[in-house]
């Protein structure tokens, strides 16, 4: 049983369809990557999770149960557009947020003074927030969405606003935090990032969900049987195993074949190992930022 | 509602700990003293820094010179050579040292007609005390030129000054109330409404603002309901304006005090008749003031201000809530402001017309539209209101308030996550749908 079970949402504004009827499975202990380019309906779904706006059609399950206004105490959530009260002081800022989602005020206090500690942000605490740069400002929203352990963490585009040091920080903590059971839904368009910390991914385009599954069934889905071959001979096409591919501009020693219909990858590497020198091979699989840019291009194709 | 309890002690604190309301709460009741007190002082220094005004009185008749007798201001110094044919001559030959020339010419028993020349200019106070110094030694002459014996004592007989008392019949009884001082009582309470309600709903529309353009707003209604956001403001905002009504309460009444005490000091100081005659009057004009206050029912009225004054607050700070939600930043709230505005103008004007008439059909009808009702009624409350017309006013505020407040309530759900293209009032329509 998945711990957030999003079935069948609808969204409807006037004039447009926000969310067109989008199911969406969250496994506990996961961080799942919410997909998708701007104005495919991923802020509208997580409001509907937060309870921020409310769903035309369709349900929200945490744990099993449809969710109601008490179960925001569960759920940390740091929005894409996030801010803080410019005018209170660091410490006092946390607490409030960690009160407002329940906490009692000595929990908070001792919460936020341990985050603080690790932030290495303690001689902050009675600073007035608008005298902290940027990157801090960050930290202590972080903070904020984190203080009450939530066992549902909703992050919207985390890392924008952190040089790459704080970012490298932030992710650690954010595994951190899953290690420790929370459960992450991970909304960005930073597609590195999803490679190096999702599990599973979500696509969506035009209020629709067009892709799904975890990243590795996701890569193995889109493949397209290309392989990079490191050699110091010549090698010439084979039409009945494969054809060769311009090389990549990156890599541009390897030599890149793709394999024909049909043709399994050890059956073209054992041809290959019989008649050249291979020093290596490996096989080409597409990043997150190709399948999603080619997958949304395809759909919009479709939409028209 | 521990949540709402959170949300009124932030809003509370954030106003309250600012240095400009510190600023404003100390600072106002000095501003109002200086703009009152100035303008006394300035007063005071120019009579006393002004020499004496010598003027010349050709009096042609003889008779009506003396009625002109000198004073600190002016000193009058009969010029008994001079007639009308050769004053302006005397006059412009003179030296310095005559500022002004009084001419009063034969047949001013018959035309009225007085000169004045002067070089300078005619300050207005020489004009009205020559006027009425001449005025009522013509009028004596002119009684007496009627021949009839004791004219004079007669008229001075017939003379008074009407002391109206306005009886206000009740089931009570009859008792005496005042006029000048319930109008005064309904306009201060319709002014300390007007002003409280727009003051502090401005506030509360810039901190909604705020929360748009920092950002901060779509954290905090991820822990709470929009709408005990939005409650816990209007309440935080309005017991922010009750702290500060009640410090200036407490200054008003130190100030008062103070001032009381320097000048029972001041008046044994100067000598004994002048105490005497002073304190007799201080007395006479403070117990009339006294039986007046008394001649008031106040619990009633205040009571009722308050709800007037709860429902208008509500109404009015939910209203600026509402529209400051659809907004990004303080400066495009104009196109929303200015409507609201010119309703509470309306209602200020319409209570300032109804002191004249305070039972009249404007008043009336004013007294029970629940957008006019909080400012109009307060003027109309001292002068006792019939209890249909109250329940009727009251019923629609409130109900109006709490139908206001839950459309505001829709219109700040939506608008606080709108960013970026200008609302329009159509808009504002859609998301009440």
């Amino acid at each position: 049983m998945a711990y957030l079970d999003i079935n069948n949402v609808v969204k409807r504004y006037e004039g447009h369809t926000a969310l067109a009827g989008v199911s969406m499975q969250v496994e506990q202990g996961c961080i799942y990557g919410l997909l998708g380019p701007n104005g495919a309906g991923k802020s509208t779904l997580i409001r509907i999770i937060n309870r921020i706006l409310a769903a035309d059609e369709g349900t929200v399950l945490l744990n099993g149960k449809k969710m109601t206004d008490a179960d925001i105490t569960h759920i940390g959530y740091l929005p894409e557009e996030r801010g803080l009260y410019k005018k209170m002081k660091v410490g006092d800022h946390i607490v409030y947020l960690g009160r407002l989602k329940g906490m009692t005020k000595a929990d908070a206090v001792a919460s936020m003074h341990w985050w603080l500690d690790r932030f290495n942000l303690k001689e902050w605490e009675n600073k007035k927030v608008e005298n902290l740069s940027k990157g801090m400002q960050q930290k202590v929203q972080f903070i904020g969405t984190v203080i009450h352990r939530p066992p549902l963490l909703i992050f919207d585009e985390p890392f924008s606003g952190f040089d790459p040091v704080n970012a490298e920080q932030l992710k650690v903590e954010i595994l951190a935090l899953r290690d420790q059971g929370s459960t992450i839904l991970f909304s960005t368009h930073n597609m590195s990032s999803v490679e190096e910390v999702c599990q599973q991914i979500t696509l969506l385009n035009h209020a629709q969900v067009v892709l799904t599954g975890s990243v590795a069934q996701v890569k193995q889905q889109h493949k397209k049987n290309i392989i990079a071959v490191q050699t110091p001979d010549k090698i010439e096409p084979n039409a009945s195993l494969f054809s060769l591919l311009p090389p990549d501009p990156v890599k541009k020693d390897d030599i890149r074949i793709k394999l024909a219909e049909g043709v399994q990858v050890r059956d073209a590497i054992a041809w290959l190992n019989e008649h050249y020198r291979l020093t290596g091979f490996t096989e080409v699989l597409p990043s997150m930022n190709e399948i999603f840019i080619e997958t949304v291009k395809s759909n919009n194709i479709e939409q028209q | 509602m521990n949540k709402l309890r959170l949300i009124i002690a932030r809003e509370y604190m954030s106003i309250v700990g600012r240095k400009s309301f510190i600023l404003m709460t100390l600072g106002m009741p000095l501003l109002i003293f200086i703009i009152g007190a100035v303008p006394m002082l300035l007063g005071y220094l120019n009579d006393k820094g002004s020499d004496v005004q010598q003027v010349s009185v050709v009096d042609e008749t003889g008779r009506y010179g003396a009625a002109l007798h000198s004073d600190e201001m002016y000193n009058f110094v009969i010029e008994k050579d001079l007639t009308m044919t050769n004053a302006r001559d005397f006059y412009s030959k003179a030296e310095d040292g005559i500022d002004a020339m009084v001419i009063i010419p034969r047949d001013v028993d018959s035309t009225g007609t007085v000169d004045i020349l002067s070089k300078g200019t005619i300050t207005p106070a020489l004009v009205s005390a020559v006027r009425s110094a001449i005025a009522d030694t013509i009028e004596s002459a002119r009684l007496a030129s009627m021949g009839i014996p004791n004219l004079q004592q007669m008229v001075d007989k017939a003379h008074v000054d009407v002391d109206v008392r306005s009886i206000k019949l009740s089931e009570e009884g009859e008792k005496e109330s005042s006029t000048d001082l319930a109008m005064g009582l309904g306009l201060v309470l319709s002014l300390f409404t007007y002003m409280f309600v727009l003051m502090y709903g401005a506030m509360i529309m810039n901190s909604v603002i705020e929360e748009k353009t920092n950002r901060i707003v779509e954290v905090i209604v991820s822990s709470c309901r929009p709408f005990q956001l939005m409650l816990g403001k209007i309440i935080g905002v309005g017991l922010v304006g009750l702290t500060q009504m009640a410090i200036w309460l407490v200054l008003f009444v130190i100030v008062g005090m103070i001032a009381g005490g320097a000048l029972g000091i001041s008046g044994m100081g100067s000598t004994e008749a002048m105490a005497a005659a002073g304190a007799s009057a201080d007395t006479g004009v403070m117990d009339g003031i006294m039986k007046e206050l008394y001649s008031i029912n106040f619990l009633p009225i205040i009571l009722y201000f308050i709800l007037y004054f709860l429902g208008g607050y509500l109404l009015y700070s939910s209203l600026f809530a509402g529209l400051g939600s659809a907004v990004d930043q303080p400066s495009d709230s104009s196109q929303f402001m200015t409507p609201v505005m010119l309703i509470m103008i309306i209602a200020l004007y319409a209570g300032m017309f109804c002191m004249e008439n305070p039972s009249g059909p404007t008043a009336v009808w004013c007294s029970i539209i629940p957008f006019t009702s909080p400012v109009v009624m307060m003027v109309r409350l001292p002068f006792g209101v019939p209890a249909w017309q109250m329940l009727l006013s009251l019923a629609l505020l409130f109900g109006t308030a709490l139908g206001i407040t839950w459309i505001a309530a829709r219109i700040y759900r939506r608008g606080i996550l709108h960013y970026g293209k200008k609302a329009s009032f159509g808009d504002l329509f859609k998301w009440i749908k």
